[in-house]
């Protein structure tokens, strides 16, 4: 009783603070839930299998400052409660969350916890209340890669460009890369649609499409045909003008200089030059 | 017998009288007067390569379903312009070599053509009696963007799909007779009825490179009239022309160029990818890629649509589209200036006399920052067409980004022009600017002073005094006949006609 109504208070005062004093408050808000977090865990650990409960150990520690004991949302963050793990597995395993300061943008990067302590936190989430995908399998067996190509280049590539090298939106939205991903997270952000991603699955996707696009991303987007060369990443023209004017006509102009002579002035045609500079 | 057959050939073409004039003539040396010559051997790996790539690619927007060696697309319907050049790229032995060693060399030949058009501006080369060969030299560039841009689009990938569209658009802007001229090209309103990529394809194989290839001819044959301008120094005059002659200095220099460049293009086109359409997969209408750009030399007029404020022309009764004043006005204007310069110049200075002595671009310091700040101005507007890539890499709001280039195409040329300027009129008053440096040693003495001796670079060293001679005359049938040439190595003058 006396953690739920000292919880209660803190994220009172959470809000309050956030309120009035915006980002500076979060510190406040952090140092009283985490006694909150103590009393919570021993309450209720016991009736959890050991999976669940490392999952809400390293979700109290990790996450719950800003979405809350129960995955509620507050002022700082979005309400988890009904998102299915899939939806969180991705967000954590991209390296998204959690985030060091709440109001950063998230960015990609390495998980910051073990396979395992992900599948974790994710399936805790999702047993807190019922909703949105469990986590795929990501298996492309069978899918047809070809439909895929002609599935992304309808859908996807309006945003995550044809290559997948990912570009600026308009305002300050990106729509990120799409190299180095698991097909397991491919078929999460297309079921979940992160972020401002749209909505495709289901209804503008089938399950069998989602799985085409996924081997298609995962094979040929993460390891693309580069026959040819070195493959510039896969910025198209901007790229290859550079290459073309610097090392190409620019070579050539270092052989130029090579081969050709350079001029001189004699005295005589110099003064006459400077003097008319001077006029 | 070679001598026989050669007498045979001489008595009835006279080769040995023209041809000893040709031989004689002098072509003064200079690094810069090289550039244009990357472009000549360019346009030789065009169309050798361009030769190749016909007896492969299909022009055709016929849909054809896809089978082949690229998996990602097996199954698809392409048209057979796609699927001939990714069969080119992957079943066609060296056919991947050749289309990038071709796209490599369009971009080389169009950026020397840029390089020697600067050359040319910032030299004053363009001056009388060169006027006429400058027209032909721009109308050149022109051409090589044209045709550069429908090359890119024949493959009828999703990338140049949206560039003809964009070229679509950007023709049917045209007020009054644009959506008559737009349909016309494409038969029929957008897509059209397939018909675009075989009408590019005649003009990109045949129209255009004949029309190139006739205006090269002239522009030659301009230069050959004129005879090369030349720096001065050197005993180099108005009324002569110093350098080496034709027969075997600068004819064994130039070949020996054309290896260098046509070994860069090869380098290019072996290592490094260039348009890889398989990744793009064919054009659909309906479907379409972020972060598409045109090849660079389009890239300024992108840039001129994106950072076009969104503003239309209401006249009464017709409406003048936005992407008009970018892309089809701007370009208008641009040529145009560019094309009028020399007389617009000649206005100003006043001055029409004839000029074969080369200015250095820091003795005219008004025409150096008209270029330079012109120049800037396209510089920023080519950045722009890269306006989401830039703010995709350096994390800024694509919206900062598209109004920093706003005030950037305005503002860097107002700031280009006085800085060029005033660094011209230093240059040009300085002292022995334009000159080699001369050999010091900078002595310490007992007492603590310093003096400086003038000395020479390494042992044995002699400043080369230059003093050209006459070209005597060359008969050709000596040398065929295994005499050594009869002009060394050295410095020649050839009066002007």
């Amino acid at each position: 009783m006396r953690g739920v109504i000292l919880k209660k208070l803190s994220l009172f005062i959470a809000s309050l603070l956030a309120g009035t004093f915006g980002i500076a408050a979060f510190a406040g808000a952090s140092t009283t839930t985490h006694h909150a977090v103590a009393a919570h865990v021993t309450k209720h650990s016991s009736t959890l299998s050991p999976q669940l409960q490392l999952g809400q150990t390293l979700f109290d520690e990790n996450c719950s400052s800003c979405h809350g004991i129960d995955a509620q949302g507050s002022m700082l963050a979005p309400k988890l409660q009904g998102r299915g793990a899939a939806t969180i597995d991705l967000w954590v395993s991209s390296g998204w969350m959690p985030l060091a300061v709440p109001t950063d943008q998230p960015r990609r990067g390495v998980d910051k916890f073990t396979r395992v302590q992900t599948t974790a936190i994710a399936d805790y989430v999702a047993s807190i209340k019922a909703g949105g995908f469990a986590i795929p399998s990501g298996s492309i067996a069978g899918a047809n890669v070809s439909q895929g190509q002609e599935l992304f280049s309808e859908n996807c590539a309006g945003c995550h460009t044809i290559t997948g090298a990912g570009d600026a939106l308009s305002g300050d939205l990106n729509a990120p890369s799409l190299h180095g991903l698991t097909t397991t997270q491919i078929t999460e952000a297309i079921e979940t649609a992160p972020g401002n991603m749209p909505h495709f699955y289901p209804g503008a996707l089938t399950a069998t499409q989602v799985k085409d696009v996924v081997a298609y991303v995962a094979n040929d987007i993460a390891h693309p045909n580069n026959s040819g060369g070195i493959g510039l990443g896969g910025n198209g023209p901007v790229a290859e003008g550079f290459v073309g004017l610097f090392l190409g006509v620019g070579a050539c102009l270092l052989f130029a200089l090579w081969v050709g002579d350079r001029s001189e002035d004699d005295e005589e045609h110099e003064t006459e030059a400077v003097k008319e500079a001077h006029v | 017998m070679i001598d026989g057959l050669f007498t045979w050939f001489d008595n009835r073409l006279a080769i040995s009288r023209s041809g000893r004039h040709l031989l004689n003539k002098i072509f003064p040396d200079h690094w810069s007067f090289m550039i244009g010559e990357i472009a000549l051997y360019s346009f030789i790996v065009l169309l050798a390569t361009g030769v190749f790539l016909t007896l492969y690619f299909v022009p055709s927007g016929q849909d054809v379903i896809y089978h082949g060696v690229y998996k990602p697309l097996e199954g698809q319907v392409v048209s057979a312009a796609f699927k001939s050049t990714v069969d080119l790229s992957f079943a066609v032995r060296g056919g991947l070599l050749m289309r990038q060693m071709h796209h490599w060399s369009a971009n080389i030949f169009i950026g020397s053509i840029v390089v020697h058009m600067l050359r040319v501006f910032f030299t004053g080369a363009f001056r009388r009696p060169r006027e006429l060969n400058w027209l032909i030299g721009t109308t050149l560039m022109i051409l090589g963007i044209v045709n550069g841009f429908l090359g890119y689009s024949i493959p009828d990938d999703l990338v140049s799909g949206t560039g003809i569209r964009i070229a679509y658009s950007i023709l049917e802007s045209i007020p009054f007779v644009g959506s008559y001229l737009a349909t016309l090209l494409f038969g029929g309103v957008f897509p059209g009825d397939g018909s675009i990529i075989p009408r590019f394809f005649i003009l990109h194989v045949l129209v255009v490179p004949l029309i190139i290839l006739g205006l090269l001819g002239a522009h030659l044959g301009m230069l050959m009239k004129h005879k090369h301008s030349q720096f001065p120094g050197n005993g180099a005059r108005e009324e002569n022309v110093v350098g080496a002659p034709l027969w075997p200095n600068f004819f064994l220099k130039t070949q020996g160029f054309l290896f260098l460049t046509v070994a860069v293009t090869t380098l290019l086109g072996a290592f490094v990818q260039i348009n890889p359409i398989w990744l793009y997969g064919p054009y659909v209408p309906f479907h379409v890629s972020y972060a598409v750009q045109p090849d660079w030399y389009m890239g300024w007029l992108d840039g001129a649509l994106r950072v076009m404020p969104s503003w239309e022309l209401h006249l009464p009764g017709h409406m003048i589209p936005n992407v008009f004043f970018p892309a089809v006005l701007m370009p208008g204007i641009t040529f145009n200036v560019m094309m009028a310069w020399p007389w617009i110049e000649a206005k100003f200075s006043g001055d029409t006399a004839e000029h074969h002595l080369l200015d250095r671009p820091s003795h005219r310091p008004v025409r150096t920052a008209v270029g330079a700040a012109v120049l800037s101005f396209y510089f920023v507007l080519f950045g722009a067409s890269a306006t989401d890539v830039l703010a995709n890499y350096l994390s800024i709001s694509l919206n900062t980004v598209l109004l920093m280039f706003r005030v950037l195409c305005v503002v860097v040329p107002l700031i280009v022009y006085p800085i060029t300027y005033f660094i011209c009129k230093e240059m040009s008053q300085a002292k022995g600017g334009g000159r080699r440096k001369s050999f010091n040693v900078v002595i310490r003495s007992a007492e603590g002073g310093y003096s400086t001796v003038p000395t020479e670079a390494y042992a044995g060293y002699a400043r080369e005094t230059l003093e050209p001679v006459s070209v005597e005359e060359v008969d050709l049938s000596s040398i065929l006949n295994g005499a050594e040439p009869t002009t060394p190595a050295g410095v020649y003058q050839i009066p002007r006609d």
